[in-house]
């Protein structure tokens, strides 16, 4: 009785903020998605809320400036998530084989980034990419070579450049963590057996840490669906990035420049299914693939 | 947006603030009081002249940013609160857009007979929707081209009176010198392209049948594409954002020689250039076939649903409006110039208005003739913002060689369908 109390106390914080910051607003999207204050014809008349079925999810569904975002992102996941999962990989493997000299140093200098609030990482990299403020694009220019970091083409890959940046070092740290936990024994019988430091890393270190990769894989993909914050401060410094770029910036978009909550409610949950359905594809398919 | 460190750092740290307001403040016994939200220059000025006017009355003023600076952002959140202020500025193309959200109130009935006969009857058509009255016109902005004299006579050019000799005219300005163009085509001008679309006879939307009827590519929309295509393509005129370090450089450095904006964008010229001081006229804006112009910019004034004082609000607006000493305190302040949608303020306006920076040209006067040319009939949507945006944003591409200016509307009418949709609008589709 008293562990039961006990478990109850120490679990409901948990429960209440699952309850308040994930249950209740998605409810409230969903319900907004569903209902709307709606005037006839003209919609000069008096408001009513009344039920709109679908009408919002179609709307949504028929707006190619949405399928343009879910385009934009699905983009900067296959740019962003194998450099990512390889970049980070990497760097750990590197770390791991003991290549790397003041290995403590280098493992804090790449996850400092990641300390960095989003925010501020990609005001940061917007002066960086500013035309007339930004050093590097005047030390090309000396250098004779006009570059671009948001132009029509430049500006996605610009934009990973700044994720990567910050979560580098996050998911190196995750890897490195996987990697210390391979048996020593296995590596010493793969050195007896010939393997040089690289076909071990190759081999023998990455498929073993296979279950940190499609975790870090999952999460990245997870948050890189919700791309928001660099877009949208990258967006005053050039045309490129329009007000509905990512789907969360069209949500955005929607609800307080449109003032169009339900529009804003049904393209949410539309999101959210998506991210759910592709985060539930890739872990069945790399589930099936160990069995 | 204009981009410095400083404002780099401001825009992200300002914005969770932009939602706070202020709350309203009623008198107790004294007179009662209204507040007043405007980013227009000179309103400071405005209300203190009303202020001192009368005791009966009293305006506490908030200057607030612009519209796409935060400013329509600011109001659509303080009436989701319930705490707007009494009277909103809101530019002509969002009037529709705020009446259906029921920020706007129906002012029908306050709006007397007096009043009505003061003001310029096709401005205060573009507030009317279903026969209501939802805002008050201050200002009515017939575009105009505003020129520069000295490098007009140091060329020998003429004053283009048709869109032919305009191209003409940008064809000869590049040959002569090719650094300069003659104007700039703006990838962020939404309104202004379609102030050329209105002025060629376009109808991008119509109520007249009790829906909305959406329209962006009809066949002035095209005409107007296609010729401002052309003289991208042939590089003729500059291609960037209008509001930009860049558009300032090619004013300031003298290499764009005609900007075509609203009667309004000359206070602008004189605040933002004193040293291009006596060297800008004005002439009426180039024509197409008949002699009939759009109009590019101009605000009105909204009574919001959260108002407690209708009738003090109104009467607040009414005298704005109308009043000489409102137009004489706005444009004494030396940052404006505004045409009134009142015609009996004109007189005032021409005395009002500090003559030197046009070389003492009566541009009033001229105002007067272009806004009676102001072509009947326009009608803006009910998410003009977001519409225009849009479009703009195809703009900037087709600006950087990628798209057309006609697929740009093309996508502004396929991105603005679904939203008045999902308000539940009656919508119709003229051809894409």
């Amino acid at each position: 009785m008293k562990g039961k109390l006990a478990c109850a106390v120490l679990m409901a914080p948990f429960f209440l903020l699952l309850v308040t910051v994930f249950l209740i607003p998605t409810g409230t999207a969903v319900w907004l998605s569903f209902f709307a204050a709606d005037q006839p014809g003209l919609g000069f008349g008096p408001e009513s809320t009344v039920f709109v079925g679908l009408r919002s999810y179609g709307a949504v569904l028929s707006d190619p400036t949405f399928l343009g975002s879910l385009l934009t992102v699905v983009l900067y996941c296959l740019l962003y998530i194998p450099l990512m999962v390889a970049g980070a990989l990497t760097l750990a493997l590197l770390l791991d084989s003991g290549v790397a000299k003041l290995r403590s140093w280098a493992q804090m200098s790449l996850y400092l980034p990641h300390a960095v609030p989003g925010i501020i990482a990609a005001l940061i990299w917007l002066y960086l990419y500013t035309p007339g403020l930004s050093p590097i694009i005047d030390l090309f220019a000396k250098a004779d070579v006009q570059i671009s970091f948001l132009g029509i083409d430049t500006v996605l890959p610009s934009i990973v450049n700044i994720a990567l940046w910050s979560n580098l070092g996050y998911n190196m740290v995750i890897f490195y963590a996987a990697l210390q936990a391979v048996p020593r024994e296995v590596l010493e019988a793969s050195v007896v057996d010939g393997a040089g430091p690289v076909k071990q890393a190759l081999r023998i270190k990455a498929p073993l840490v296979r279950g940190a990769i499609v975790t870090v894989g999952i999460f990245t993909l997870i948050w890189a669906l919700q791309l928001f914050t660099e877009p949208v401060l990258l967006s005053q410094s050039t045309p490129m990035i329009s007000a509905r770029f990512s789907p969360s910036m069209y949500i955005y978009d929607a609800a307080f420049t449109r003032n169009n909550y339900g529009l804003a409610a049904a393209a949410s949950v539309v999101l959210l299914a998506f991210t759910v359905a592709l985060s539930y594809g890739v872990t069945r398919w790399t589930n099936r693939k160990a069995a | 947006m204009r981009l410095s460190r400083r404002t780099l750092l401001a825009a992200g740290l300002t914005a969770p603030l932009a939602a706070c307001s202020t709350p309203q403040r009623r008198g107790a016994g004294g007179p009662v009081e209204i507040t007043f939200w405007s980013a227009l220059r000179g309103s400071q000025q405005v209300v203190d002249a009303f202020n001192s006017s009368q005791n009966r009355i009293r305006v506490v003023f908030q200057q607030i940013p612009s519209g796409g600076q935060g400013g329509y952002a600011k109001l659509s959140n303080a009436a989701r609160a319930g705490n707007a202020p009494d009277i909103a500025t809101i530019e002509y193309p969002q009037v529709p857009g705020y009446a259906i959200d029921g920020v706007a109130r129906d002012i029908t009935d306050l709006v007397t007979d007096r009043l009505k006969q003061k003001l310029l009857p096709q401005a205060l058509k573009l507030t009317t929707f279903d026969d209501r009255v939802f805002s008050v016109p201050l200002d009515v902005e017939p575009m105009v081209l505003h020129y520069r004299a000295d490098l007009f006579q140091a060329g020998g050019f003429e004053v283009p009176t048709t869109w032919d000799e305009f191209a003409g005219l940008a064809r000869t300005v590049r040959s002569r010198f090719p650094d300069k163009r003659l104007t700039l085509f703006p990838t962020d001008g939404g309104t202004q392209f379609a102030c050329h679309a209105w002025q060629a006879g376009a109808q991008w939307f119509d109520t007249s049948g009790g829906k909305w009827r959406v329209s962006l590519t009809d066949g002035p929309t095209q005409k107007i594409a296609a010729y401002w295509q052309g003289l991208i393509d042939e590089d003729l005129v500059f291609r960037n954002a209008g509001d930009s370090k860049q558009h300032d450089a090619q004013i300031g450095q003298d290499r764009v020689i005609t900007r075509l904006s609203g009667a309004w964008d000359a206070g602008a010229q004189m605040r933002a250039r004193p040293a291009q001081k006596g060297k800008w006229r004005i002439a009426p804006v180039p024509v197409w076939d008949e002699q009939v112009v759009g109009t590019h910019g101009g605000s009105t004034f909204a009574v919001t649903k959260d108002s407690r004082e209708p009738e003090a609000a109104m009467e607040f607006i009414e005298w704005q409006c109308t009043h000489p000493d409102a137009l004489t305190a706005r444009l004494k302040s030396g940052t404006s110039s505004q045409y009134p949608v009142a015609p009996a303020l004109v007189e005032a306006g021409a005395k009002a208005f500090p003559g030197e920076y046009y070389g003492g040209q009566d541009i009033y006067r001229l105002f007067q003739q272009e806004a009676d040319k102001i072509r009947d009939g326009w009608v803006w949507g009910p998410r003009m913002t977001a519409t225009l945006k849009v479009m703009q944003d195809g703009f900037a591409k087709a600006g950087a060689g990628a798209g057309t200016l006609i697929e740009a509307a093309r996508e502004a009418q396929s991105g603005t369908m679904p939203d008045l949709l999902a308000l539940g609008l009656s919508t119709e589709e003229g051809t894409r």
